[in-house]
C-alpha cells in the first residue's frame, strides 16, 4: 500500500528544491538537463503508477509521451492553437489512449500484457514515423512555449521554463501520491496482488485497470508537452520503444512502486548519463549493466533500498517483500 | 507479372530471415518461459562474427560457419551466468534483465567493430542473378530461402523424429511433466537454448551479405521477430513458420504497395491476435 | 435464495458436474460433502462464476445470474472462501479487510482515504473481531500463521457482507482448536445469511447443517437433514467404501 511516509516527502522535497536551486547556478546547458530531469520525473511517475502500483508494466509509455508531445506541437505549430489550450488538450489525449490501451489489454497479464502494449506503442510509433502530414521521421518543428507572461513569467528564459517544468514535476508527484493514497489507488494495490480475488470481492477490474492506465496517460502526455517545449520540436524518436523500455529503466533503478524512487530515478539518469557521457562513449552499457545488477541482486532499486533500509530499522517485523517480487509471483501465478 | 513474383520471392526472403530468428527465440519461450529480448543482440554478434571470419579466412563460407558456434559460445556464457538463475524470476525481470543485455551488447560491438557499417560479399558460388519463374533474381537471395526451407525441415524432422524432438514437445507441453518423466530438464534448456543462439547467429551471418551490418541491426529487427513469435503461438514451430510468413510478406508488399498502412497493419494484427487469440495462432499447447 | 438447477460442466470427455440441481433457502445452513474429486470445488467455482457450466441456470434471490460474471455476482451478495488460501499476501491483514470492504461498499472507486473512514474502520475491527485476527491487523499476511491466514480467508469472505457465503473447507489443515473456534464462528453468524460449507470434519458438518447435499463423481446422490445422512447407507458407503480422504 501506498503511504506518503517522512521519508517520501523529505525526499522528494529536497529532490525537486535541488533542482530549483541547481538553475541558478548552472548554465544554459544544466538548466536543459534540470528541464529533461523534470519531464521524465513526470514520465516515470506516470510509469510507477501502473506498473509499481497495479503491476501493469507497460512498454507503450514512450508513445503516450509521444502523443502527449505531437497532440501539443501539432495544435500550436499547424493550428496556431494557443499553448494553453494545446497544453490540456494532449494531456487528455493521453489520457484517451491510455484508457484505450488499458482498456484492450486488461485481459491480459504477465508477457501478453507487455507485448500487447509494446504493439499499441509501436503501431503509434510507426503510424507518426510514416505519416508525411506530421514531418513523418523529420519531426515538426515550430512548437510554441506556453505563455505565461500574465503570471509575470518569460518562458523564453530558460532558467523561469526549468523552474516552470520542476512545478509540474511537483503537481504531478502530488496527483500521482493523492491517485494512490485514495481508495482508488488502494484498490488498484490489491489488483496487483491478486487480481482474482478482487474479482471475487466483487470488483470491476477491468474498469479500474483502464481508468488507472487513463490517469497515467494523463500524466505520461503533460511529459511530453514539456519535452515538445524545452527543444520546441517534436520527432518519432521521442515514441519509440526504446524510449518506453527507458522510462521502465528509470524506474526500475529509482526503485519500482515508490513513487519517490523513479523521481529520484529520473535526475540520477539524467545527470548520470550526462557525466558518464563526458568520460565515455558507451553510456548505454553503464546503464545495461546497472540495470541487470539491480534487477539481479535484490529489485529494490536505489531509493527503494534505502526506503527498505529505513523502514527495517524502524519496524523489524516482517520481511516487506519489493514489489517487483511482488509483481513477479502475481504474474506467474497468471501464468 | 515480374513486379509481383520479385516482391514474393523478396518476402519470401525475409520471412526466411524472420523464421530463423524466430524460431529460437519461440522454442525457449515455450520451452523454459523465458523472454530474451537480447535475442535479436545475438543476431547482430553472428553478422560482426560473421564479418571477422570472413577477413580472417578470405571466405564467406569461414563466417557461414563460425558465426552460428560463436554465437552458440556466447549463448553458453549468457544461460550460465545469467540465463539460468533469471529463469523462475518472473517475465518482469526477464524482460528488464534482457533489455539490459541489448544494451551491455550494443556498447560492446560499437567497441569491438566500431560504429560505421560493415559489410560482408556475397559467396562467389551465389554471386549475380539466376533465372527463376520467368525473372532474374539474385542468387544470394535465392540461397537464402533455400536455406530457411531447409533449416525448417531439419526443425521439422529433429522435432517430430528425434528424441531430444519428443522430449522438447513434452517440455513445451508440460515441463513438470516432463521432468516427472524423467527428461533432464535443465540440459534440455540448455541445448535449446544454444541452438536457438547458433539459429540467431546463422541469421545474421546469413544476413550480413544483404543488409549492412550496424550495432543496432538487431533493435531493428527484435519487433518484427517477437511479432512473429506471439502471433505464431509460443513454442509452435508451425507458428513461427506461419508468422515469419505473413509478417514477411505484409512488410514486404505493404513497402510498396501501401508503406503507411503495412507497417500499422502489422501492429494491428499483433494487437488482434493477442486480445482474440492470446495463444497465437497455432498455439504449442493442446 | 441460492438455485442451481440441472447445471453440466464437461472438460472435454470429462463430465465434472452432471444434472446438478441444488436449492438453499435463505438462512439455510448447507453442508457439502464427498469425496475428493467429487466435483465440490468444481460446484463453488460455477456457482460463482469462475467456470461457467456447459449448460444450467444458476439464480441468486430469484435473479437469473448464469450469464453474469464474477464481478456481478459478488455485488449481488455471493461471497465464497477458497480451499488454498487466496488472499493479498504482501498486504497487511488490515489492508487485506480494507480492500474487502471498500470493494463492498463502493469506498474502492473514492478518492478519500479508505482507512480515515470511520465506518470502513469500525467494520474491520469488527470483522476482524469476528474471526480472530484483531491483534494481527497490522501484520502482512506472509509473515502470520497458516491457521490466521485461514481465518483471513473466510474473513475477507464475510467483510463484503454478503447474503450468500460459500465457504469451500474453511478448516481444512487446522488444528481442532481452531475447528471449535471456526464451529462458534459459523453459530454466531447472521440467522439470515445463507451459508454453504464444503467440509470434510463429518461432526462439524452434522452440527450445523440444516440439510446436507452429498456429491459423487459430479452428481448430487444424496441430500436431506443431517440426521438422514447419518442413516443413509449409501452415503456410508460413499464415505467406508474405499474413496475417504483427508
Amino acid at each position: 500500500m501506498f503511504q506518503q511516509t517522512r521519508t517520501k516527502t523529505i525526499t522528494i522535497v529536497l529532490l525537486l528544491a535541488g533542482m530549483a536551486l541547481y538553475t541558478g547556478f548552472a548554465g544554459f546547458y544544466g538548466r536543459e538537463l534540470i528541464i529533461e530531469a523534470a519531464y521524465l520525473v513526470i514520465l516515470a511517475i506516470s510509469l510507477d503508477l501502473v506498473a509499481g502500483y497495479g503491476g501493469m508494466i507497460s512498454l507503450c509509455h514512450g508513445a503516450i509521451f509521444g502523443i502527449g508531445a505531437y497532440v501539443f506541437a501539432v495544435l500550436t505549430s499547424m493550428y496556431d492553437i494557443s499553448p494553453l489550450i494545446a497544453l490540456p488538450a494532449a494531456i487528455v489525449a493521453g489520457a484517451i489512449f491510455g484508457l484505450f490501451v488499458g482498456a484492450v489489454t486488461s485481459k491480459t497479464s504477465g508477457i501478453f500484457f507487455i507485448m500487447t502494449t509494446l504493439a499499441f506503442g509501436q503501431m503509434v510509433y510507426v503510424y507518426v514515423f510514416e505519416n508525411r502530414a506530421l514531418g513523418g521521421d523529420d519531426g515538426l518543428s515550430g512548437v510554441e512555449r506556453i505563455d505565461l507572461s500574465w503570471l509575470g513569467l518569460d518562458m523564453g528564459n530558460s532558467m523561469q521554463f526549468a523552474w516552470f517544468s520542476i512545478v509540474l514535476a511537483g503537481l504531478a508527484y502530488v496527483v500521482a501520491a493523492a491517485v494512490l493514497r485514495s481508495g482508488f489507488g488502494r484498490t488498484l494495490v490489491g489488483i496487483r496482488s491478486n487480481e482474482g480475488r478482487m474479482r471475487a470481492l466483487g470488483l470491476p477490474v477491468r474498469r479500474y485497470k483502464a481508468v488507472a492506465f487513463a490517469i497515467s496517460g494523463a500524466l505520461a502526455a503533460l511529459a511530453g508537452t514539456i519535452a515538445a517545449q524545452q527543444t520546441m520540436f517534436v520527432s518519432p524518436q521521442m515514441m519509440g520503444w526504446m524510449m518506453s523500455g527507458e522510462a521502465l529503466v528509470i524506474v526500475i533503478l529509482g526503485g519500482l512502486g515508490t513513487l519517490v524512487g523513479p523521481a529520484v530515478g529520473a535526475v540520477l539518469f539524467v545527470f548520470l548519463q550526462h557525466e558518464v557521457s563526458e568520460l565515455t562513449r558507451y553510456w548505454h552499457m553503464i546503464v545495461g549493466i546497472v540495470l541487470i545488477l539491480v534487477v539481479v541482486l535484490g529489485n529494490r532499486g536505489a531509493y527503494g533500498q534505502i526506503e527498505h533500509m529505513i523502514m527495517h530499522r524502524r519496524r523489524p517485523v516482517a520481511p516487506a517483500k519489493s514489489s517487483l517480487e511482488a509483481a513477479s509471483e502475481q504474474e506467474e501465478s497468471h501464468a | 507479372m515480374t513486379f509481383w513474383i520479385v516482391q514474393a520471392l523478396n518476402g519470401l526472403q525475409l520471412s526466411m530471415l524472420l523464421f530463423l530468428l524466430s524460431i529460437g527465440l519461440t522454442v525457449i519461450f515455450g520451452l523454459m518461459h523465458f523472454v530474451n529480448l537480447a535475442h535479436g543482440a545475438l543476431y547482430t554478434l553472428g553478422a560482426y562474427a560473421a564479418v571477422s571470419a570472413v577477413a580472417a579466412t578470405g571466405t564467406y563460407w569461414g563466417g557461414f560457419v563460425f558465426a552460428p558456434l560463436a554465437v552458440a559460445m556466447a549463448g553458453v556464457v549468457l544461460y550460465t551466468g545469467l540465463i539460468r538463475r533469471m529463469r523462475k524470476a518472473g517475465p518482469m525481470s526477464q524482460v528488464l534483465v534482457t533489455f539490459g543485455l541489448i544494451f551491455v551488447f550494443l556498447d560492446l560491438m560499437r567497441i569491438t567493430w566500431g560504429d560505421l557499417a560493415l559489410s560482408i560479399a556475397e559467396p562467389t558460388l551465389f554471386t549475380g542473378r539466376s533465372e527463376l519463374l520467368g525473372v532474374a533474381y539474385p542468387t544470394y537471395r535465392l540461397f537464402i530461402i533455400g536455406l530457411g526451407l531447409a533449416v525448417m525441415l531439419g526443425l521439422w524432422v529433429l522435432l517430430s523424429r528425434t528424441q531430444i524432438g519428443a522430449m522438447i514437445r513434452a517440455g513445451v507441453d508440460n515441463d513438470q511433466m516432463a521432468a516427472c518423466l524423467g527428461i533432464n530438464v535443465e540440459r534440455l534448456f540448455f541445448i535449446v537454448f544454444c541452438i536457438g543462439c547458433a539459429l540467431a547467429g546463422l541469421a545474421g551471418a546469413v544476413a550480413a551479405p544483404v543488409l549492412s551490418v550496424t550495432p543496432d541491426m538487431g533493435t531493428q529487427i527484435l519487433i518484427p521477430t517477437l511479432i512473429v513469435v506471439v502471433i505464431g503461438g509460443l513454442g509452435s514451430l508451425k507458428g513461427a513458420i506461419a508468422g515469419s510468413l505473413m509478417v514477411g510478406f505484409i512488410q514486404t508488399f505493404g513497402a510498396v504497395l501501401a508503406p503507411q498502412l503495412a507497417s500499422v497493419s502489422i501492429y494491428a494484427l499483433l494487437a488482434a491476435v493477442l486480445i482474440f487469440r492470446p495463444a497465437g495462432l497455432f498455439p504449442a499447447k493442446a | 435464495m441460492l438455485e442451481a438447477r440441472n447445471l453440466h460442466k464437461a472438460f472435454g470427455q470429462v463430465r465434472v458436474t452432471n444434472d446438478v440441481s441444488i436449492a438453499v433457502e435463505k438462512g439455510e445452513r448447507r453442508v457439502v460433502l464427498g469425496p475428493n474429486g467429487a466435483g465440490k470445488t468444481t460446484l463453488f467455482n460455477i456457482l460463482v462464476g469462475e467456470l461457467s457450466p456447459t449448460s444450467g441456470t444458476i439464480r441468486l434471490g430469484g435473479e437469473d445470474v448464469t450469464g453474469h460474471s464474477v464481478e456481478a455476482r459478488a455485488k449481488r451478495g455471493l461471497a465464497r472462501s477458497y480451499q488454498k488460501n487466496n488472499l493479498f499476501n504482501d498486504l497487511t491483514i488490515r489492508d487485506n479487510l480494507a480492500l474487502a470492504i471498500a470493494t463492498a461498499t463502493g469506498a474502492a472507486s473514492r478518492m478519500g482515504d479508505t482507512l480515515r473512514d470511520p465506518a470502513i474502520v469500525e467494520r474491520i475491527e469488527e470483522v476482524a473481531a469476528r474471526v480472530n485476527l484483531r491483534e494481527l491487523l497490522d501484520q502482512p499476511v506472509d509473515s502470520v500463521s497458516y491457521g490466521a491466514r485461514r481465518q483471513l480467508e473466510v474473513g475477507l469472505a464475510l467483510a463484503t457482507n454478503p447474503r450468500v457465503l460459500l465457504m469451500d473447507e474453511p478448516t481444512s489443515g487446522v488444528g481442532p482448536e481452531m475447528i471449535r473456534a471456526f464451529h462458534d464462528l459459523l453459530k454466531s453468524l447472521p440467522r439470515d445469511l445463507t451459508v454453504l460449507i464444503i467440509e470434510h470434519d463429518m461432526d462439524l458438518a452434522f452440527d450445523v447443517a440444516d440439510q446436507v447435499t452429498v456429491l459423487n463423481y459430479g452428481e448430487v446422490v444424496f441430500e436431506g437433514t443431517p440426521g438422514d445422512t447419518r442413516e443413509s447407507s449409501l452415503v456410508n458407503e460413499i464415505y467406508l467404501g474405499g474413496s475417504v480422504d483427508a
